[in-house]
């Protein structure tokens, strides 16, 4: 194999995104080395100029008729650059609210920004890894530049104690993980690329076999320590409390897309021979996040701690989506998963406004803001209601699409109980908003009775009223106009070949009640 | 069996008696530096089971790495703080290790049994162990070239990171001001919560040592 | 080109013209370059102790030791056998295990890693395909023994000193690495056989140290600092830490320390030999001369001239070498831990990094001179 032939082979030119990201990352990484203290300045700026070029060049590579490149390593096909789109959005936005987080915290903001762009590396090659060593590697590189970030603001013993808790959790999972997938290189035959593995092991006839069983537990206990799902969730609360929350706001969005994307790859490519049994493990793994998640969060008293519980029981909803298997089942997954970029990143913007005006992110400091800060009431109200899901607003379009989707696949019981926990969910976001709203100027806190003038004007300030401002509209507005949003997760499910095979068997052997219902449903 | 088996057999049956010995002797003693040092036993009796499966690079690079840099740091880590100290005795402390015991015992019956029951699909063509290299540098740059790459990303950032971390910090003294919002350098900016609140979870007891100031 | 003696291949023929079965003639034969390849580095041990002596005494203009034996050669022995008979302590409080096992550690690698050293075409223990990688892989288990005799001694020096020689030697292995990366990359082979061999041809002038300059410096550093030389003896500096890691050994124990650090000196002397100064090949090739002399390249005894030569050049080479250690030891005042530091990080891991770019560099742009 000669040079010119191999480069012809690699198909390069499909990961020029993260090309884009890269060349950023050492831009940002050599100039603050050269410039020094005052390149702070445009670091951010810089990063979030290139993030958004790799979601243009994601854009332009939208319906690739060559998708597979590196040799089978990498597979750039529609629902990876959803993905990817996903992660990098979540990164840019993100950085809007850091910047002025890092200042205040005195620590060096590009480093941080440098760790953040591997880490949307890492979460960028995850989504469209189709490769065993394509994924473990990108999966660490997501997963150290988490703990890395974690431990961020290093004089605090909350960020330590988060950092540790994460590194020893994240390197277990990892080393189980590793040991599900080292299993099916060799049930396959010493096969790396997830389509080889499911035909090896079709051809070799091990799909009923205790191996390839094992092997489908310990990968999902890797995805789902990603993906923060009861009962792999025990990191999150504490890593959400001690974490610098634009960490939060990454783990709990584009990390968590990148888990998702995973999820989804993994299971359809590699193991199409056990979709009952991986079916059967995530209903579980839902029911549990779901009842968990939206329970606990009840008793919560801090915001942050309030949000991780969320975000778990966030993802035992997107996971009724994986469940469903249906193409409107991971449509809806990719479509809830834009809105909750959105309002989540408004949720943790509005969380860090008031955490550097107060200093504290207590619920019961929340009381009486309304009459302090209107603008910062309104965000964080709509952007929990929309989390929530209360009717305009996006985050209902979402759920009705997921709850719709599972529907239609069968899983009555698991929508059923989605929608009890999403009644529960929604009473302890309202309590926030009660808190923040109602309550009359004399119960007002200490935090709001001292709260600060309103200045934009402040360094780094306006970055996080971009934030702000963006996150609020396309919360409000994502869910009246989601047309646009439903067709590009329509139509990147339609185009992605590694999921229609498997789409048309689990119509022929798990859902034919499901397939039943559909035809009642269409005459 | 001619000489060249037996010397393979022999030598698997030492390697493995080492590397489960030491192994073990890694989880059981209660003395952190064995552990350690019983460790590098390990990483050893390892690469030389890759050398009896001619995989001759890998087992040089796994002596490299893990015995001679990975090993060594951890040796490293434990020798700065080793900080003797004396735990008071829990109650029941015998019910953990039984419990992990338990699972433990659990789990490697059930692994061997999948060990032992599924059929697995060998490989019959003969590996020479002139050639290792050689197919490990193709795979590198063709195959393999994106996880490659993308390791020496993971590593760049993880140097970075190591940096952050490790360097010491030349603060300026902080100047003390009525404002309240000024908050501790290198710290989260939220207050930690109080002990004696109404919350339902347990709270660290690290939140004391900051409240301090 | 001639293969050279193949000493291997005799030795089995004559045991099967013996009447001993194939299987059982090779089994006979491979114990004996090992213990061959032993006694020679225990020898080498014995001559540079000697050397050493005699050259520090020259530096400072003494005499050195006269009575043992001619010239003093006998006193390296005279000093083994008081080790021997001296009385093995163990220190109470200490972790005698760990105490025992500590120099062993530190000892074997050494002596494994002549396993690699060749001294002729066939004159080599085995031809290890990753030959010199496999050195630098052994040589990076040292520290652990060094930290576990620090540790085992229950003494504050020991185990600063224990600290410091982990420390260095993990800090100048990269370097070291790095520079060898650069002679593979114009071999394209790690073992040291096809290294020579690729230096062979032109006599002085194709040995790795014309195109390696840098490296050949690099690596030199690197390699007295991995032996603790004196520049670099930080880890048992006597004026801060007493002894470092030695401190509480005596006997045989400390003689283990005492011939693992001369073995490991020779050790790298050979290597350099090795990697740039064209191994056993003489600085005018033996074609050559023969050619001159007009005798047949196949002559049995000319076969046996170049192997005798071959050895005796590896050997000058390397003793040229310790040579100019034993030197430096006496002219080159010790560095300071930080400055130790900094030079391995700040200023040899640089510039073996740009070393190695130059020669990737070189290579593509002369592959005829540099290995293509």
């Amino acid at each position: 194999m000669d040079f010119a032939n191999l480069v012809d082979q690699l198909n390069a030119g499909t990961i020029l995104p993260e090309g884009i990201v890269l060349t950023t990352l050492m831009v940002i990484v050599v100039g603050d080395l050269i410039v020094g203290r005052s390149a702070s300045r445009w670091i951010p700026y810089t990063a979030i100029a290139g993030l958004l070029a790799a979601v243009v060049a994601l854009y332009l590579q939208w319906n690739n008729p060559n998708p597979i490149s590196f040799l089978g390593a990498f597979n750039s096909d529609d629902l990876s650059i959803v993905f990817r789109g996903i992660i990098a959005l979540s990164t840019a936005v993100t950085i809007l609210m850091s910047i002025r987080y890092i200042e205040q915290s005195g620590t060096a903001l590009a480093e941080f920004i440098g760790i953040m762009l591997t880490a949307t590396l890492g979460g960028m090659f995850l989504s469209g890894a189709s490769e065993l060593v394509t994924i473990f590697i990108s999966l660490e590189t997501l997963s150290i530049s988490s703990y890395l970030m974690t431990g961020y603001t290093k004089r605090d013993p909350r960020s330590n104690e988060a950092a540790l808790k994460y590194l020893l959790i994240g390197a277990s999972s990892t080393g189980v993980f590793l040991y599900g997938v080292s299993l099916l290189y060799g049930l396959s035959g010493g096969e790396t690329q997830l389509s080889a593995i499911a035909s090896a092991i079709a051809d070799a006839n091990l799909s009923q076999s205790l191996g390839l069983v094992i092997s489908l537990v310990f990968v999902i206990a890797g995805v789902a320590f990603k993906i923060s799902a009861a009962p792999f969730h025990q990191w999150t609360p504490d890593v959400y409390e001690g974490s610098p929350t634009p960490v939060v706001a990454f783990l709990s969005v584009g990390s968590k897309a990148a888990g998702f994307a995973l999820a989804i790859r993994l299971m359809n490519s590699a193991f199409p021979l056990l979709i009952d049994e991986w079916q059967f493990v995530f209903t579980a793994l839902a029911v549990l996040s779901m009842v968990l998640g939206n329970v606990v969060a009840l008793a919560q008293t801090s915001m942050k701690r309030m949000l991780a519980y969320s975000s778990i029981g966030q993802a035992g909803f997107v996971m009724i989506g994986l469940i469903a298997g249906t193409e409107a089942g991971y449509a809806s997954m990719i479509f809830y998963l834009l809105v909750y970029l959105f309002m989540n990143l408004g949720a943790f913007t509005c969380l860090i406004l008031f955490t550097l005006r107060t200093g504290t992110d207590q619920i019961s400091e929340y009381s009486g803001l309304y009459q302090k800060d209107p603008l910062l009431t309104l965000c964080l109200s709509i952007c929990l209601l929309s989390l929530g899901g209360i009717p305009p607003l996006a985050g209902f379009f979402g759920k009705i699409y997921l709850f719709w989707a599972g529907w239609q696949a069968g899983q009555y019981g698991l929508v059923l109980l989605g929608l009890v926990t999403t009644v529960v969910s929604i009473y302890y976001y309202i309590r926030v908003v009660r808190m923040m709203v109602v309550k009359e100027p004399q119960e007002m806190s200490d935090a709001v009775k001292n709260y600060p003038e309103v200045q934009w004007n402040l360094p780094g300030m306006r970055p996080l009223q971009v934030g702000l401002v963006l996150t609020l509209v396309a919360t409000s507005l994502a869910g009246i106009l989601s047309n646009p949003l439903f067709t590009l997760a329509n139509s990147s499910i339609a185009r992605t070949t590694t999921l229609q095979p498997i789409v048309i068997s689990s119509h022929f052997s798990a859902t034919v009640p499901a397939e039943n219902s559909a035809l009642q449903t269409q005459q | 069996m001619n000489l060249a088996e037996g010397v393979q057999l022999v030598s698997f049956a030492i390697l493995a008696v080492m590397m489960i010995g030491s192994a073990l002797g890694v989880v059981l003693f209660s003395n952190i530096v064995y552990s350690a040092f019983l460790l590098a036993g390990v990483f050893v009796s390892i690469s030389g089971i890759y050398l009896l499966l001619n995989a001759d690079f890998v087992a040089t690079a796994q002596i490299l790495i893990y015995v001679g840099a990975v090993n060594v740091l951890i040796l490293f880590a434990i020798m700065l703080v080793n900080k003797r100290e004396d735990f008071k005795p829990l109650p029941n402390a015998w019910v953990r290790p039984t419990m992990t015991a338990i699972v433990s015992a659990g789990l490697f019956v059930l692994l061997s049994t999948m060990v032992l029951v599924t059929p697995w699909a060998y490989s019959t063509e003969s590996v020479s162990s002139d050639t290792t290299i050689v197919l490990i540098g193709q795979h590198f740059f063709s195959d393999f070239l994106l996880p490659f790459e993308l390791a020496s990303v993971l590593l760049l950032m993880a140097m970075v990171g190591a940096i952050i971390l490790a360097r010491r910090e030349f603060l300026p003294d902080q100047v003390i001001t009525p404002d309240k919002q000024q908050q501790p350098v290198l710290t989260l900016p939220e207050r930690p919560r109080e002990l004696v609140g109404i919350s339902s979870d347990k709270t660290s007891n690290l939140d004391d040592s900051r409240r301090s100031e | 080109m001639t293969t050279g003696i193949d000493l291997q291949g005799s030795f089995i023929k004559s045991l099967i013209d013996l009447g001993l079965p194939a299987g059982a003639a090779k089994a006979v034969w491979m114990p004996v370059p090992m213990v061959l390849m032993l006694i020679g580095a225990t020898v080498g041990v014995l001559v540079t102790i000697w050397q050493e002596r005699k050259i520090s005494a020259a530096a400072q203009q003494r005499i050195g030791p006269e009575f043992m034996g001619p010239f003093g050669l006998l006193s390296p022995v005279a000093d083994g056998i008081k080790f021997v008979f001296k009385e093995d302590i163990i220190p109470a409080k200490s972790d005698p295990w760990l105490f025992t096992l500590g120099p062993i550690i530190v000892v074997l690698p050494v002596f494994l890693s002549y396993l690699i050293v060749p001294f002729g075409e066939n004159l080599a223990v085995t031809n290890v395909a990753t030959g010199v990688f496999l050195w630098i892989a052994l040589s990076s288990v040292q520290p652990i023994g060094l930290l576990m005799s620090g540790y085992a001694s229950n003494n504050k020096y020991s185990l600063l000193g224990g600290l410091r020689a982990a420390a260095q030697s993990i800090s100048y292995e990269i370097p070291l690495a790095l520079a060898v990366l650069a002679v593979v990359m114009m071999s394209n082979s790690l073992s040291s056989i096809d290294i020579v061999e690729q230096q062979s041809g032109y006599g002085i002038f194709g040995w790795n140290v014309w195109r390696q300059p840098i490296g050949f410096l690099i690596f030199w550093i690197s390699a007295l600092a991995e032996c603790e030389r004196m520049p670099f003896d930080l880890p048992e500096a006597e004026e801060e830490l007493v002894a470092g890691y030695q401190t509480e050994y005596s006997g045989m124990k400390f003689a283990l320390y005492y011939v693992a650090s001369y073995v490991n000196l020779v050790l790298s002397a050979l290597l350099v030999t090795v990697l740039y100064l064209g191994g056993w090949e003489s600085p005018i090739p033996i074609e050559l001369l023969a050619g001159w002399l007009g005798i047949s390249e196949t002559s049995p005894w000319l076969e046996i001239a170049d192997a005798s030569l071959g050895i005796t050049m590896t050997v000058l080479k390397a003793y040229f070498l310790v040579f100019t250690a034993i030197l430096l030891r006496w002219t080159v005042p010790r560095v300071r831990i930080d400055q130790l530091l900094d030079l391995g990080w700040k200023f040899l891991l640089p510039v073996s990094l740009a070393n190695l770019l130059l020669t990737a560099a070189l290579k593509l742009a002369f592959p005829a001179a540099f290995g293509g």
